[in-house]
């Protein structure tokens, strides 16, 4: 069963006169271990779909089921529950909490979830090393990089092990390098753990570690391409794709 | 919960300087109700210096409800009593030695303040014998002989052999010391002095009458079954154990209380205020902290639990550091205030004591405000939702809302225009409330309007500063209306109690005018009549009237009933000179035949506040408790006089008080002089009268008034005081938010540098900020304290001052001046921070 599976999922925002179609009858279905990259071009509607599918904010009209789950029907203790338990966000900017450690901050779900601080701490840990953040565990945010601060946002977002994950341009803010290093992670962990991971990026090159991208214009999915199977696994072959759009 | 505490902890740490502040703002509070409300039981315990009687076991005290004396042959019923083996009657009374014959401490300082205890000879030494230390005891048959105590001979230096003198009701007395005896005096109470009962009686002027009486219960009794024998043995009126003493003192004093609690609870409610300005700012600054929490998956609880921790810290950090500053902050005014106390009012001070209620209070206050001022700021970051916290939307003005506000605003400012003219003190009261919240509620609506009104003069002094200034103001109309509010609240307190005091004092004055008709007054030792006054017998007044040249002269004289529950105080007048020679000023009744009625019968006249607070008419039967057992009375009159108008006073005629009070001694005398009197030959005369009789001054009617404007003033100093103790959370809160602004805005202000604003530039934007802030505070301060005077004043009518009301122009003055240095040193800080801003970081932040 698909861990995503959304219906014809519009979002408006505002009304009358100023409202702003966001997302226009939406499809999309996104199997287990799935790596796929939302792509296109400013405003047209990414963030949002990511939101609407992580239960941050409602849909207009339409169904998003996340691990068989209709997030319409929940309230918003139940959505807070999934987000806790079945969701890990990675963001662009703001991603950490300034006054916690890396070390906290990474184990902030577990805690949230009511683990034992010193349990939370421990599986914590274990994925900070598995991001490779190993001997800044003590430091707080402002005295990590840039690259560094979004090793423990990604650290945070698999310490629940939760059914997906969603990153909202999660190199959008990093340099070349540490931005290809993101990339790779995230590519290690679809491989490694079989982790389902929906990630939204203007940028081919990072778009080209994906299984599957998905393309998005004016709210409305354009275009639809698998990786080494259509299009060849490269920035080329991603560029090559979307001149065609 | 773990997780929120860590959090709340982080957050706290993280903004050391904020937390500070807020955090003093309600150490302060709490000092202020908690160390006020520790001080006041050592005033009440110095002032309660009565009979101090041993108690132990196998004996039983007597005495006499109302703190009353009565006839020494009682003892001899009680002796008569089944279970009674022994008893002794004695006189204990504290009286304040005139300075000419007090001795001196080691320090140089006067020891005024004695027991004076008349033990009968015949028989105390069966009961309570003293335990000797040097010399002899009192033996029958002694005359002008004393007992010291060892404290006494420690501290004076007087030993056997030494003298003493007394005032006595018709001159002096020169007594021996014979013994010391062991112990110390009260804590707060006078050094005892024990002497023969007749002689103790004709110091004190009380002829054969006694206080107390104790008695020796053979051991094989029931105590308790010989004490009610003891009690139907005597008749109504008497009590077992010693007596309480100055329950009417104790009423001034609960209501200082009442006031210093007031001032406390008003600074912690500002400091709620100043918690909820910060806390509003925090969770607008923390909004992506909070976006970010609730994706993660924190409940709405979760982050509402975050931000009450962190008040819930404060308020128990800051009422625990209050409660330790309270304590060093009264002990260190209690020492100061000792010697003062000492000379003053010739009696010694305790130490703090702080009750348990108090200490629930202050804590519940403390930690209860803070708590309640971060609940609401607390429960909207709780209601956030992941995509406001993340995507901000553009804060669109809600018409709706404003709307809404300047109705409610408007509502309630009429209302409480109506309160203020119903005359009603009760609704009045309501009314200041009333116009204070509706101010709060209005403010941040005329905060664009006031700015500009105001603003125009400020850019007079702050040309091109003072744009940007107003501009910043009127961006956040909510902070910057609850600050001005505090600012407000505070000078309204101020300018409110000066306003009272103002009238008091003028409307004292006039009292005075009207009530101390006299030329010249015989004054005792201390200035409340009946604290421990040796009266003078008839010998002063009748060698008064014989100085040529005294056309009238009258003396008051003074006892204690107890009216229901409480003790008042009775003056006796002379019906017939009193009228002449001063009177009081009616405020009901018609003075002649009340007067009049005096003379023939049993007719009392109150002063206001006891009409009031008993609520009193024309014609009412008053009952009370007399040395002489119940009586009943008939009120004829109303009205007040100087001395006595802080206490709950009754006038009855001196016949009425010999009969019932045994009250004979004159405690104050007043005369007129004849119109063609030289007042220098007079006064000659009069001098000379005063030698003899040294528990008395002599003062002419303006020197006496002098002092008593003197005294006046200095108790309008407390005002001082109280503008420095509530101007404190005005400087915090207007510091804070200050603080913030710059905070908040340090993009802004590293862009301004940018483009070429100079230190000094954005130094004088803080700085015209502050101003307005004030400025726009004093406007409504002045507003809303004038009408807290007022109802003060009015209030005042309600408890029995019918009082003028005084414009209190000094205070407005005060209030300006206080409010812009406020300004001024608030603004201090926060300016030097955001000069000291480096453009790049300033540029980076957020
Ligand atoms: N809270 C909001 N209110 C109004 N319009 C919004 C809001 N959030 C997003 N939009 C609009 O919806 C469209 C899609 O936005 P977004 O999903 O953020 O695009 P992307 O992430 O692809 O850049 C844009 O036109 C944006 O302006
Ligand atoms: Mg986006």
């Amino acid at each position: 069963m698909s861990i995503v599976m959304i219906d014809k999922l519009t979002k408006i925002y505002g009304h009358g006169e100023t409202a702003i179609t966001a997302l226009r009858e939406i499809s999309l279905h996104i199997e287990p271990g799935e790596l796929v990259a939302v792509m296109g071009p400013s405003g047209c509607g990414k963030s949002t779909l990511l939101h609407l599918i992580g239960g941050l904010d409602r849909p207009t009209s339409g169904r998003v089921l996340l691990d068989g789950q209709d997030l319409a029907a929940l309230d918003d203790n139940h959505l807070t529950e999934i987000r806790r338990r079945k969701v890990g966000f990675v963001f662009q900017f703001f991603n950490l909490i300034p006054v916690l450690t890396a070390l906290e901050n990474a184990a902030l779900p577990l805690m949230l979830d009511g683990i034992k601080p010193a349990e939370a701490k421990q599986r914590a840990q274990e994925w900070l090393e598995r991001v490779g953040l190993v001997d800044r565990l003590e430091h707080r945010p402002d005295q990590l990089s840039g690259g560094q601060q979004q090793r423990v946002a990604m650290a945070r977002a698999l310490s629940t092990e939760p059914a997906l994950i969603l990153a909202d341009e999660p190199t959008g803010n990093l340099d070349s390098r540490a931005g290809d290093e993101i990339a790779n992670l995230l590519r290690q962990i679809s491989d490694q753990w079989e982790q389902t991971i929906l990630m939204v990026t203007h940028d081919p090159r990072i778009a080209a570690y994906a299984d599957r991208i998905v393309f998005l214009k004016d709210g409305t999915i354009v275009d639809e391409a698998h990786l080494s199977g259509d299009v060849s696994r490269s920035t080329a072959g991603v560029m090559e794709r979307m001149e065609g759009l | 919960m773990n997780t929120q505490l860590t959090l709340a902890l982080r957050y706290l740490r993280g903004h050391k300087t904020r937390t500070i502040l807020t955090t003093l703002s309600i150490v302060l509070g709490v000092m202020l109700l908690f160390g006020m409300n520790g001080m006041l039981p050592a005033i009440k315990e110095s002032f309660s210096q009565g009979v101090k009687t041993s108690i132990s076991l196998d004996e039983l005290t007597v005495t006499r409800l109302a703190n009353g004396i009565f006839g020494q042959e009682q003892v001899a019923l009680v002796r008569n009593v089944p279970g009674v083996v022994a008893a002794t009657g004695s006189l204990s009374r504290k009286v304040i030695l005139p300075t000419d014959m007090a001795p001196q401490d080691q320090r140089g300082q006067l020891i005024t303040n004695l027991t004076l205890t008349g033990l009968d000879l015949d028989s105390f030494g069966e009961i309570n014998p003293l335990s000797l230390l040097a010399g002899r005891s009192l033996q029958p048959g002694d005359r002008a002989v004393a007992l010291i105590n060892q404290s006494l001979a420690e501290n004076s230096g007087l030993g056997i052999g030494d003298h003493l003198t007394l005032p006595t009701a018709d001159g002096v007395t020169r007594l021996e010391i014979v013994g010391i005896v062991a112990g110390f005096g009260a804590l707060s109470g006078g050094e005892p002095l024990y002497l023969p009962l007749d002689l103790a009686q004709q110091v004190l002027n009380l002829p054969a009458q006694i206080n107390v009486i104790e008695a020796m219960v053979a051991p094989s009794e029931d105590m308790a079954i010989v004490g009610q024998r003891v009690l139907e043995s005597l008749g109504s009126g008497y009590q077992l154990g010693a007596v309480e003493t100055g329950s009417e003192i104790q009423a001034v004093l609960e209501l200082g209380d009442f006031i210093f609690s007031m001032f406390g609870i008003v600074a912690l409610v500002m400091s709620g205020f100043i918690i909820f300005i910060t806390f509003r700012t925090v969770v607008m600054e923390r909004r992506r902290d909070v976006g970010m929490l609730r994706a993660l998956g924190a409940s709405r609880r979760t982050v509402t639990g975050i931000f009450l921790f962190e008040s819930l810290l404060q308020g128990v950090i800051g009422t625990f550091l209050g409660l330790i500053a309270g304590y060093l902050f009264i002990s260190w005014m209690l020492a100061v205030l000792e010697p003062m106390w000492r000379e003053r009012l010739g009696l010694s001070l305790g130490g703090a004591q702080f009750s348990l209620g108090i200490f629930i209070l202050s804590i519940t206050l403390g930690v209860g405000i803070s708590v309640l001022a971060g609940l609401y700021p607390a429960v909207v970051a709780g209601r956030m939702t992941p995509m406001d916290a993340l995507r901000p939307a553009i804060s669109v003005e809600r018409k709706g809302s404003t709307r809404r506000r300047a109705i409610w605003g408007i509502v309630m400012i009429a209302a409480s225009i109506l309160c203020l003219l119903s005359r009603n003190v009760g609704l009045a009261s309501l009314g200041v409330i009333l116009f204070i919240a509706g101010l709060m509620v209005l403010l941040p609506l005329l905060v664009r309007p006031v700015t500009r009104l105001i603003g125009g003069l400020l850019t007079l002094a702050f040309a091109r500063e003072g744009n940007i200034a107003q501009g910043n103001l009127v961006r956040q109309p909510e902070r910057a209306a609850i600050t001005a509010s505090v600012i407000a609240i505070s000078l309204a307190v101020v300018l409110g109690v000066t306003g009272l005091l103002t009238t008091l004092t003028y409307g004292v004055f006039s009292y005075m005018d009207k009530s101390l008709g006299a030329d010249f007054l015989f004054i005792p030792s201390s200035f409340a009549l009946g604290s421990g006054n040796v009266a003078a017998g008839p010998g002063l007044i009748s060698a008064i009237r014989q100085v040529p040249g005294v056309e009238a002269a009258t003396t008051l004289r003074s006892s204690f009933a107890r009216f229901g529950e409480t003790d008042v105080m009775v003056i006796g007048v002379d019906p017939q000179t009193y009228p002449q020679v001063s009177g009081l000023e009616f405020s009901r009744g018609d003075e002649q035949l009340a007067y009049q009625a005096m003379a023939q019968g049993n007719v009392v006249l109150a002063n206001g506040m006891l009409a009031t607070q008993g609520k009193l008419e024309l014609g009412d039967d008053i009952e009370l408790l007399t040395p002489a057992g119940m009586r009943t009375y008939t009120l004829q009159g109303i009205g007040n006089d100087y001395m006595n108008s802080k206490i709950m006073t009754l006038y009855v005629s001196q016949d009425l008080l010999a009969k019932d009070f045994f009250e004979t001694g004159d405690v104050l005398l007043m005369l007129n002089l004849a119109d063609n009197a030289d007042p220098v030959t007079v006064r000659a005369d009069l001098d000379r009268l005063e030698a003899e009789y040294p528990g008395f001054t002599l003062y002419a009617a303006q020197e006496w008034k002098d002092r008593m404007v003197q005294d006046a003033r200095t108790r309008m100093s407390i005002t001082y005081l109280l503008v420095a103790v509530l101007a404190l959370p005005s400087l915090i809160g207007l510091a804070n938010t200050l603080g913030i602004n710059v905070l908040e805005r340090t993009r802004e202000i590293g862009i301004l540098r940018a483009v070429g604003a100079t230190r000094r530039q954005v130094q004088r934007i803080i700085m015209a900020e502050s101003l307005l802030l004030a400025a726009i505070g004093i406007a409504f301060g002045i507003l809303a304290g004038l009408w807290l005077g007022y109802v003060m004043t009015a209030s005042m009518a309600l408890v029995g001052y019918d009082l003028a009301y005084f414009f209190p122009w000094s205070g407005i003055l005060l209030a300006v001046a206080v409010g812009l240095l406020i300004a001024v040193l608030a603004a201090l800080h926060p300016a030097r921070q955001a000069s000291k801003l480096q453009i790049i970081t300033a540029l980076q932040y957020e």
